[in-house]
């Protein structure tokens, strides 16, 4: 309201203004020609009387200004002419105009950059209907684990008792890669299974035909319906709008598309692009699921979240959620240990709604912004100096305006309107520069078939914090020379000219630059801290060798295969495999390190007792064939490796790593003892100890407990054939795709890619990758700013001291000499700043300890190597004036003035 | 011009107070303050024409004067100047406080050496 009434003001003003004007014109002319009418009742003539009326009148153009400040209707008019003046100046100096604008639109353009992808991640909320209330449930187990799947059964129970907290709930299953093909062409896709009242409740409309309904879903098997995510119907279908009714199959069995998602919907998490959607019915059939699946309560597969009812509070439905829990671990506690039901809010960054995790994006996202505002706070400190320079160097001009009547106010609004103009220019140069940037990153490479979607676009958000940024820029720097100006004794600047350097404004340009020097520093040393981070990562011992190795993954049942067929398929393939030339091992495993495919099961060890707070025994797990370990490079440590022969028929057997040896048998020979497995149902017998090796994500210890079940005995659909091979990676890729479309032309292959490759992915090192990259390119950022802030001062000191440098010159001093000074005096603002650097960097590292991997915080290395290549390059940008100033004609020097 | 009393410059700050006076005797537009100014100190009070109207435009802001458009006697679209309750006000506050200074200057210079 405010708004609109300043705007109604300035509106008014503006056509008062014109009124006043005409009035003013006119009152004027009046005064004018009475007088010349006077002037001709004494005898002269018109002409002359009029031209001698006007002369008396005088100055007219000043009075009526003086009209117009009185009225009270120049502001805007003023504005205009402020600006138009800065425009001016700002033409008649191109280079520093240049400068400031570039430095300007880096610094600005990296925070948008920064910021639209934190907004992307974290802060834009879910495009769905009141995305804030809804919420997903959580389970904790008696024991301090949290889970979040749960059993269908549960699903109805839950939706029935919590009716009066929420006014809608939902079961969900993501993650499942499906075969999907139409009209004779497949490809993978990524589905979702949902319940029924999925998109009732989150309360979105279909861009086409319709969505699943909430009669849907409920018996095993029923409705095959597909609903496709707009993207998919964009990029795969051509948006054809027939796409409704047809009939599709997936992963072999027939449905029919019945509908588009729409626009702007990925899915519940915000990273990933969902493809396909169908009812939980249908993931009875399509994962090849026991038939218990919707009615077991053994079986807890479902996310499940829920819409709070509109007068209902969090903490109303935790209250609600806690009476359920107890409830149902009492009516079955064998498969319902629950201790609580917790809801949680679905923030937008729910990339896998992993409990155990929340916070990482929020900490590297506020991390990065930090960062980025360093290196703008850098910019403005650059570009203040700039400014402060150029002041002094307008003084005459200044002063010259001051004795022509502009008020102190007057000329302090000329100031600002400069640095304003600067920042607007800056800003926006700034706000194409970080769209490009973000667009950019919006490309980075993956490696991983995961459908990830880095949907970093521009909202209102991003450009209210750019033009926040743009205003606090422009007060930033035009503040220092409007301070000055404002201090100053007008008098003063006239009469010394353009020489004037008092002590105190010195000291405040060279203590500017000293802050940049810190802040630079500080940039670098982080940036080398994580540049040294992600080299440790690489090097780190992984367990095993990646080098030489390469992957293919594929899906059968995409082609249609069941469970028998599949099998015979992989044995062949790795048969074939195996005899390829050139090929040293080859084997299968179900997942690959930073792979996206887990695999966890509690255990029952006998003769193994936890501790109270340890909660039940558990383990990560992978499933393989015979010679993975020789693929990978595993070293294995005892006893045998999963063979050939390990068949269903025979008894299951397993491979543990050595941490899983130490941690359940206690440094016991584990060889021959039994292990129950919760997930795979049965027990196994240890036939072998492997060297701990990375496995999950770059974040497990190598040494978490993990054992590696037979994929003879133990079927996966989903398998990746790994190859050792010495031929370079392309021809080995070509050996392969050939190899598997020898044996089924229609298997659709996935993450064709080597293990190395593997390895930088979102799991893995990619994070590393990427601050890594983003840390490095601000530090750089900084170093080019500091650097200029440091040539920029010294260039002016030594310009100013022309007068005393001819002086020494000419009474005997070496260039030589002359030269040393300078740059003295440049080391000792610099070496000040790398101090001042070094201290903060140090406590700025702590806080950043947790993100580092190997690196501690203090790291030597980086912190000399930073100052080191700083104190350089400054002194560098040090050299060139001091050269010049070295080269000064004593009798030119003697006699400027 | 033969015959004008020797003319004084106007102090600054009693523009003010003879645009009141001249505006509390009639309504009058700007160039006929400017005469009647003239008419009034005779002849011994010059006004600067550039002084004038921007004295006029910041009484009006002050709220004691009243600007409206009217027609002179040359039958001219003017605009014509009048005092306002506050202007009064203001007119006879500073008027008192004027005579109470020049009486105090006039006492001083009357004194003869005799007297101190």
């Amino acid at each position: 309201m405010k708004l609109l009434a300043s705007l109604r003001t300035f509106l008014s003003s503006l056509f008062r203004r014109l009124r006043v004007e005409d009035e003013m014109e006119a009152e004027l002319r009046v005064h004018i020609e009475n007088r010349a009418e006077d002037l001709e009742r004494s005898g002269v003539s018109r002409a002359e009387a009029e031209r001698r009326a006007r002369l008396e009148f005088g100055g007219y153009q000043k009075f009526k200004e003086e009209c117009r400040e009185a009225v009270g209707v120049h502001f805007f008019e003023t504005l205009i002419q402020d600006l138009r003046y800065a425009l001016r100046m700002l033409r008649k100096s191109p280079a520093f105009t240049t400068v400031a604008v570039l430095t300007l639109a880096l610094g600005i353009g990296a925070n948008t950059a920064i910021f639209s992808m934190v907004d992307g991640l974290v802060l834009r909320p879910l495009p769905v209907n009141q995305p804030d209330r809804i919420v997903f449930l959580m389970s904790t187990w008696k024991g301090g684990h949290v889970r979040t799947p749960f059993s269908y059964p549960d699903f109805m129970e839950i939706q029935r008792q919590t009716a009066d907290v929420f006014a809608d709930s939902s079961a969900f299953q993501s993650f499942q890669m499906a075969g999907l093909s139409v009209d004779g062409k497949s490809q993978p896709i990524w589905t979702s299974y949902v319940s029924g009242d999925f998109f009732e409740m989150l309360g979105l409309r279909p861009a086409l035909g319709r969505l699943i309904l909430p009669s849907e879903g409920k018996v095993a098997g029923a409705d095959p319906v597909l609903v496709l995510s707009y993207s998919c119907w964009q990029s795969h279908f051509n948006r054809d709008p027939d796409i409704i009714g047809k009939k599709a199959s997936v992963n072999g069995h027939p449905v029919t598309i019945v509908g588009v998602a729409p626009e702007g919907f990925h899915g519940l998490a915000s990273l990933l692009d969902f493809q396909g959607y169908l009812p939980l019915s249908m993931a009875a059939v399509l994962k090849d699921a026991p038939d218990d699946f919707l009615s077991s309560r053994e079986n807890p597969s479902f996310g499940l979240i829920a819409r709070l009812k509109q007068n209902v509070s969090l903490n109303q439905a935790q209250t609600a959620l806690q009476v359920v829990a107890q409830r149902l671990s009492q009516q079955y506690p064998k498969t319902d240990n629950w201790m609580s039901l917790r809801a949680m809010n679905l923030g937008p960054s729910s990339l896998a709604i992993d409990p155990g995790n929340p916070g990482i994006l929020t900490v590297v996202s506020t991390l990065f912004l930090a960062l980025a505002a360093a290196v703008l706070v850098l910019a403005c400190l650059n570009i203040a100096n700039l400014c402060l320079l150029r002041a002094a160097a307008r003084q005459p001009e200044l002063a010259m305006r001051a004795t022509l009547g502009a008020t102190r106010g007057r000329l302090l609004r000329q100031l600002l309107s400069e640095s304003a103009l600067l920042a607007a220019l800056g800003c926006g140069a700034g706000i194409i520069l970080g769209l490009a940037a973000s667009t950019m990153f919006g490309y980075l490479p993956m490696h991983t078939a995961l459908p990830i979607v880095l949907d970093f676009h521009f909202d209102w958000r991003v450009f209210a914090y750019a033009l926040a940024a743009a205003v606090l820029t422009s007060l930033l720097v035009g503040i220092a020379p409007a301070f000055r100006v404002a201090r100053s004794d007008l008098n003063e600047l006239l009469r010394e000219g353009g020489r004037s350097l008092a002590g105190g404004r010195q000291r405040l340009r060279r203590a500017l630059v000293m802050a940049q020097v810190a802040g630079s520093l500080t940039l670098l040393i982080v940036a080398g801290l994580f540049v040294r981070s992600l080299e440790k990562v690489q090097h780190a011992d992984l367990g095993f060798d990646p080098n030489h190795v390469f992957n293919l993954s594929m899906d059968p049942h995409e082609a249609g295969y069941d469970e028998a067929q599949a099998r015979g398929f992989f044995k062949s393939l790795v048969v074939k495999a195996r005899a390829l030339p050139g090929v040293e091992s080859a084997s299968l495993a179900a997942s690959v390190p930073m792979g996206y495919n887990d695999f966890g099961s509690t255990l029952k060890i006998d003769g193994y007792l936890p501790s109270p707070n340890e909660g039940s025994p558990r383990a990560n797990y992978n499933v393989v064939s015979a010679n993975y370990f020789q693929t990978m490079h595993i070293p294995l440590l005892r006893g045998r490796d999963i063979r050939d022969s390990d068949d269903p028929n025979s008894s299951f057997v397993a491979v543990i790593n050595q941490g899983m040896a130490d941690r359940y048998w206690h440094g016991l020979d584990p060889i021959g003892r039994r292990f129950f497995s919760n997930d795979l149902n049965h027990s196994l017998e240890i036939v072998g100890v492997v060297k701990n090796s990375l496995a999950g994500e770059i974040f497990f210890p190598p040494n978490d407990p993990f054992f590696y079940a037979s994929l003879t005995q133990t079927y996966e659909t989903i398998e990746t054939l790994q190859v050792r091979a010495p031929a370079p990676p392309e021809a080995t890729a070509r050996e392969l795709t050939g190899l598997v479309h020898s044996l089924e032309p229609a298997m659709p292959v996935f993450d064709v890619q080597t293990m190395a490759a593997a390895l930088d992915t979102v799991n893995g090192f990619l994070l590393f990758w990427f601050a890594a990259a983003l840390a490095g390119s601000l530090g750089l950022l900084g170093l080019l700013l500091a650097v200029v802030g440091v040539y920029g001062v010294i260039s002016y000191s030594a310009a100013q001291r022309t007068h005393e440098i001819g002086i020494r010159l000419a009474l005997g001093a070496q260039p030589s000499h002359v030269l040393k000074m300078i740059l003295s005096q440049g080391l000792g603002i610099v070496g000040i700043g790398v101090i001042a650097g070094v201290l903060a960097a140090a406590a700025m590292a702590r806080l950043v300890e947790n993100l580092l991997m190997g690196v501690p915080p203090l790291d030597p290395l980086t912190y000399v190597t930073a100052s080191v290549v700083l104190v350089l390059v400054s002194l560098l940008a040090c050299y060139l004036p001091a050269r010049r100033a070295m080269r000064v004609d004593p009798m030119v020097a003697l006699r400027y003035e | 011009m033969p015959g004008t009393p020797a003319q004084a410059q106007l102090l600054p700050g009693t523009l003010d107070l003879l645009i009141l006076k001249t505006v509390s005797l009639s309504p009058l537009h700007g160039y006929g303050i400017l005469l009647r100014i003239q008419q009034i100190s005779g002849g011994a009070l010059l006004v600067e024409q550039g002084a004038l109207y921007p004295a006029l435009f910041r009484l009006v802001r002050q709220g004691l004067l009243k600007a409206s458009w009217g027609t002179s006697e040359n039958n001219r679209r003017a605009k014509f100047y009048e005092l306002t309750a506050a202007g009064r006000k203001r007119l006879r506050e500073e008027a008192d406080g004027w005579n109470r200074l020049a009486t105090a200057i006039a006492s001083a210079l009357r004194t003869q050496p005799e007297e101190i």
